[in-house]
């Protein structure tokens, strides 16, 4: 066996000393060492984000990822959401959208759509559709077809919209520090700004009409199931 | 499944892994993890000694220099997403970023990482491909640059020496008239590319290609470059009528395998498709104004 190491993590606000080896997964410290088994773990790919959590405030995979890397840093778990002031102690906004609207069947996935929910809300307090979809899309779930899960979301960012900003509340991020992550989205790109060559050419020298913006759509809201906002953005379904 | 054991050094100057990898047998360099760590549980990968990079913040950016866009090993998916410079100027880079994997894993997992890797379903190499990239490789013999085209040996092997790392990787920044563009195919939102098409073009100052620049995912053993396609487009002006016969070269040029994705004839018209519309939007953001023919 190879050597442990001492780490340091403030899990939920609480410093936590533990002894790890180099190989240990940041999923198996929290839920093994730290004894929080509210993460899950769904796959052995990185595939799924049942074991998402945040890490300085970023949501990333904590399966793909050594316990020795995250030396130093603050995570979230779901555990920590009932102690965020906008949760008054009780259900955070999110946990509680998942229960008024369905958000959830067996619950496997539940953990890391919530912080992959919190991390988008935390940027962006007024997301649209696409952008829940966007911030979901790395977090699998075989039950619920998505669908309540957006509203979920929606539902926490009215809540916390309609929340008196009060004092240290992390719920009221200033309005414009959007991250926008759909709306970012390529195709508005220009790389040059010379002049154009064709210009002053006749039509001949023109791109004549291909239609760059073919995406394909079938026209049926969600019908492949995924949290997919490519049609819209991309046309990348060729 | 967990990791074999290994040893860990975690450097925090450039120097320090030089010498600890020329130092070490056969260390394996971690980067963001992203794919790194799932073979090491899958035991695909049983290195004895790691040497994770991440503390090394001189490798850490991301910014135009001495005529490149430079983005150091450190430089991460999200960054790259996040940067105005990039949508500002390297439409390609800007297409891809939000197309890789998720948005967790585009927090941790690096652009020189995805290209170390050298998967042929990577949607970086291609981007480098199309845009004449390079890679700056550290080593015991000091640094050497290696151009794109000679880093991809087979799926999962570059020409990189077992002593070496990878400190950057590199495109030219553009220049007046040019363009470039990214099109992916994917079952679903967080795949890897069924096939994607990177392209990039120059013009003249009398609107003909100069300079053209097509690269493949997933549909060779490495990502590959359209050579024939490029060399058609060379010389000619911009058309839909050329960039239909510049997707059918690169569409021949390919080499997909049947999957359950679909079969070889499926991915290969995939191609020219997606190259169709990859140079449509490089022309475009190269200056080219698109002109609706009604029929
Ligand atoms: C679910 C999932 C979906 C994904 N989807 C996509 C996708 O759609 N498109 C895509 O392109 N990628 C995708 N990826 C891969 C992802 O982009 C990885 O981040 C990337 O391939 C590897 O980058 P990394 O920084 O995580 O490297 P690591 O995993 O740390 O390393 C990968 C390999 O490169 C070597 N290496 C890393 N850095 C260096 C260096 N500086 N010098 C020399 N060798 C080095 C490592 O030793 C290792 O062999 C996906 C991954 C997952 C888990
Ligand atoms: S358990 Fe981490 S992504 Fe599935
Ligand atoms: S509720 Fe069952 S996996 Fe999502």
């Amino acid at each position: 066996m190879t050597d442990e190491r001492e780490i340091t993590l403030t899990i939920n606000g609480t410093e936590r000393t533990l002894e790890v080896e180099p190989r240990r997964l940041l999923v198996h410290a929290i839920r093994e060492d730290l004894d929080m088994t509210g993460t899950h773990i769904g796959c052995d790919t990185g595939n799924c984000g049942a074991c998402t959590v945040l890490r300085d405030g970023e949501p990333i995979k904590s399966c793909l990822m050594f316990a020795t890397q995250a030396d130093g840093s603050e995570i979230m778990t779901v555990e920590g959401m009932e102690d965020l002031p906008e949760s008054d102690g009780e259900l955070h906004p999110l946990q509680e959208g998942f229960h008024e609207e369905h958000g959830l069947q067996c619950g496997y996935c539940t953990p890391g759509m919530l912080m992959a929910g919190k991390a988008l809300l935390d940027e962006n307090p007024d997301p649209d559709e696409a952008e829940i979809r966007e911030a979901i899309s790395g977090n699998l779930c075989r039950c619920t077809g998505y669908q309540n899960i957006v509203k979920s979301i929606e539902y926490a960012a009215d809540e916390l919209a309609a929340q008196p900003a009060t004092d240290g509340g992390t719920a009221a991020v200033e309005p414009g520090s959007s991250a926008d992550v759909a709306a970012n989205a390529p195709g508005t790109t220009g790389d040059a700004d010379g002049p154009t060559a064709a210009d002053d050419a006749d039509g001949s020298d023109q791109f004549d009409g291909y239609d760059t913006e073919g995406g394909f759509s079938c026209g049926v809201e969600n019908c492949c199931g995924g949290p997919s906002t490519d049609a819209e953005h991309h046309g990348d379904n060729a | 499944m967990k990791a074999a054991p290994f040893e860990h050094h975690e450097p925090t100057s450039l120097s320090q892994a030089v010498s600890l990898i020329e130092s070490l047998d056969e260390p394996t360099i971690l980067a963001g993890g992203q794919s790194l760590v799932p073979m090491l549980r899958f035991r695909l990968a049983r290195p004895d000694t790691v040497v994770d990079i991440n503390g090394i913040d001189e490798l850490d950016y991301l910014h135009e220099a001495d005529g490149y866009l430079k983005m150091g090993a450190l430089a991460r998916h999200a960054d790259v997403e996040d940067s105005e410079l990039i949508t500002e100027r390297y439409g390609s880079f800007a297409d891809a970023a939000p197309l890789v994997a998720d948005p967790q894993i585009r927090n941790r997992g690096t652009i020189v990482g995805s290209i170390a890797q050298a998967d042929p379903k990577g949607d970086w190499g291609s981007i480098l491909i199309a845009h004449d990239g390079e890679v700056v490789a550290a080593g015991p013999d000091g640094e050497r640059t290696v151009p794109i085209d000679e880093l991809f040996l087979l799926p999962y092997d570059t020409s990189l020496g077992e002593n070496e790392l990878i400190t950057e990787a590199r495109v030219p920044t553009p220049v007046e008239r040019e363009g470039s563009a990214y099109h992916k195919l994917k079952r679903k939102t967080g795949d890897y590319a069924m096939a994607g098409v990177a392209a990039r073009l120059i013009l003249d100052e009398d609107g003909r290609i100069e300079t053209a620049g097509i690269g493949m995912t997933a549909v060779d053993i490495t990502n590959a470059r359209a050579a024939d396609a490029e060399d058609h487009l060379e010389g000619e002006r911009p058309s839909a009528d050329l960039f239909e016969a510049a997707g059918e070269l690169a569409a021949e040029q390919s080499n997909p395998e049947s999957d359950e994705h679909g079969d070889a004839s499926y991915k290969e018209r995939m191609v020219e498709v997606l190259t169709q519309r990859a140079l449509g939007d490089a022309a475009e953001r190269a200056g080219v104004t698109k002109r609706r023919v009604t029929p």
